[in-house]
């Protein structure tokens, strides 16, 4: 989060100052490209470098503070991830799951590399393991730091079942990572 | 964050979740690794390795992540080139908002063909009513417009399709009073007027076709309208009551379906969420 400082940049990058965008998209691309390490894993930096496109596009006549910038951007992500899901669907020799699992740094073993060295590309392959509306929800609550209402809007889906959806995410992932055997003790 | 608060008896795991495998945690913990408030060191036996894979998500950026900085930049610069900022965006709004108005009345023009399409079947030969309306309905705006309206208009149409809900409640009120009763007797009129002229082009127009097939037949039209002159006055109040619900159905086949596909989010806060500042709103 940028904080007090977002108006004014805001403000700076939709009069065409680069200085300005650089911070907004500074802050904000990591959780962006996390984001498709997520919901489109095979196509993570290029979805990323298109929302951005999106984005630049429409900035100037973006109204609002900056969780609603952050809301607009992830808004504007999960749509390039559902048209990505939506050609890969229509092209039968795009096998995904091949695909997301070559992606992986580590497909041995992600939850190892997660407890040993808090690798962030095998965390978010754990996540992205989770049935797809739990991996979504979760993804945009922790990695774009939104807020339940903020990610239902997102979604189009109640503010409940979002809870729900993350709080399940969240019990399968715990599982999946206890039930290796490396278990809590294992501190850093 | 508070209306959701009620929603104890829904937290229960799938069936096939081993949750006894799991110490209980409770929703606030939840809510803590969510937001990344809670330090892995402090979690709950059971928590701890999911608290650092979640930590591990958020680390701080590295700097493969910032790699695009330049490219992105450069697509900053040349969108500022290309669309200097100005400061009143409704500038570029407008040419848009031009090509709606223009798209929702070529797709008004469609409709009103295909209402009278679907009148001129079902309105006199009941027999055959179904069968042409069924056609008609089961064409698709864009189709029935590039068959009867050239490709300019189907075009446009298309784009219609895609606006937004405020042009199809226009279109709706526009066609549905007048498509049974007076569609017919123009249709009639029009060919009337044509008679002798151009037969060629307006015999392949959807509409005439139409005509003809309720009339029984190409040659039968000049009588049938006849008929239809005579009855026209008369009639036109009775059958828009008793019509066949099928007569509405091209018009409903012309606009946009209501769950449509997610394109683009489109222009941001172009309606300024307000106070709130909620996210900008589309068309989903």
């Amino acid at each position: 989060m940028i904080g007090p400082r977002f108006p004014e940049l805001l403000a700076g990058a939709q009069g065409g100052d680069e200085q300005a965008f650089a911070v907004l998209w500074r802050d904000l691309q990591p959780a962006v490209l996390r984001y498709f390490r997520v919901a489109a894993a095979p196509a993570a930096e290029d979805l990323a470098a298109d929302t951005w496109l999106a984005v630049i596009g429409g900035l100037g006549r973006f109204r609002g503070e900056e969780r609603a910038f952050r809301a607009w951007v992830f808004t504007v992500a999960r749509h390039r991830a559902i048209d990505w899901h939506r050609q890969a669907a229509r092209r039968p020799t795009d096998p995904v799951p091949a695909e997301r699992l070559s992606e992986r740094p580590a497909p041995d073993d992600p939850v190892g590399q997660v407890l040993e060295d808090r690798s962030t590309r095998a965390a978010l392959a754990l996540v992205a393991e989770l049935p797809p509306d739990q991996a979504e929800v979760v993804a945009l609550r922790v990695l774009g730091g939104l807020e339940v209402a903020e990610v239902a809007r997102i979604v189009g889906k109640r503010p409940g079942t979002v809870r729900v959806l993350a709080h399940r995410g969240l019990r399968r992932l715990a599982r999946r990572v206890e039930v290796t055997g490396l278990l809590g003790d294992v501190t850093r | 964050m508070t209306d959701d608060r009620a929603l104890g008896p829904d937290m229960h795991p799938p069936l096939w979740f081993p949750e006894a495998a799991l110490p209980a945690a409770d929703q606030d913990l939840l809510e803590q690794l969510l937001e990344g408030r809670l330090d892995p060191a402090s979690a709950p036996p059971g928590y701890g390795g999911l608290a650092r894979l979640l930590a591990a998500a958020t680390a701080p950026a590295t700097p493969e992540e910032l790699a695009d900085a330049q490219r992105t930049m450069a697509a900053f610069a040349a969108a500022m080139r290309s669309h200097p900022p100005t400061l009143s965006p409704r500038r570029t709004a407008m040419p848009r908002k031009v090509l709606t108005i223009k798209a929702a009345a070529a797709a008004l023009v469609a409709v009103l063909s295909l209402g009278g399409v679907a009148a001129a079947a079902s309105g006199l030969l009941p027999d055959q009513a179904s069968p042409v309306a069924d056609q008609a309905s089961a064409t698709t705006g864009t189709d029935a417009a590039a068959h009867g309206l050239g490709p300019a208009a189907a075009a446009n149409l298309g784009e219609a399709a895609d606006a937004g809900s405020a042009d199809g409640q226009g279109r709706a009120s526009a066609v549905g009073p007048d498509a049974t009763g007076t569609a017919q007797a123009g249709l009639c009129r029009a060919w009337q007027a044509g008679q002798g002229a151009d037969h060629g082009q307006k015999a392949d127009s959807v509409a005439f076709q139409a005509l003809a097939e309720a009339a029984g037949g190409a040659d039968h039209i000049a009588a049938y309208c006849q008929d239809v002159a005579a009855g026209a006055s008369a009639d036109a109040y009775g059958q828009s009551q008793a019509s066949p619900p099928s007569v509405s159905a091209p018009p409903t086949s012309v606009t946009p379906p209501s769950s449509g596909p997610p394109a683009d989010p489109g222009p941001p806060a172009s309606t300024g969420p307000g106070g709130h500042g909620g996210p900008p709103t589309t068309t989903g």
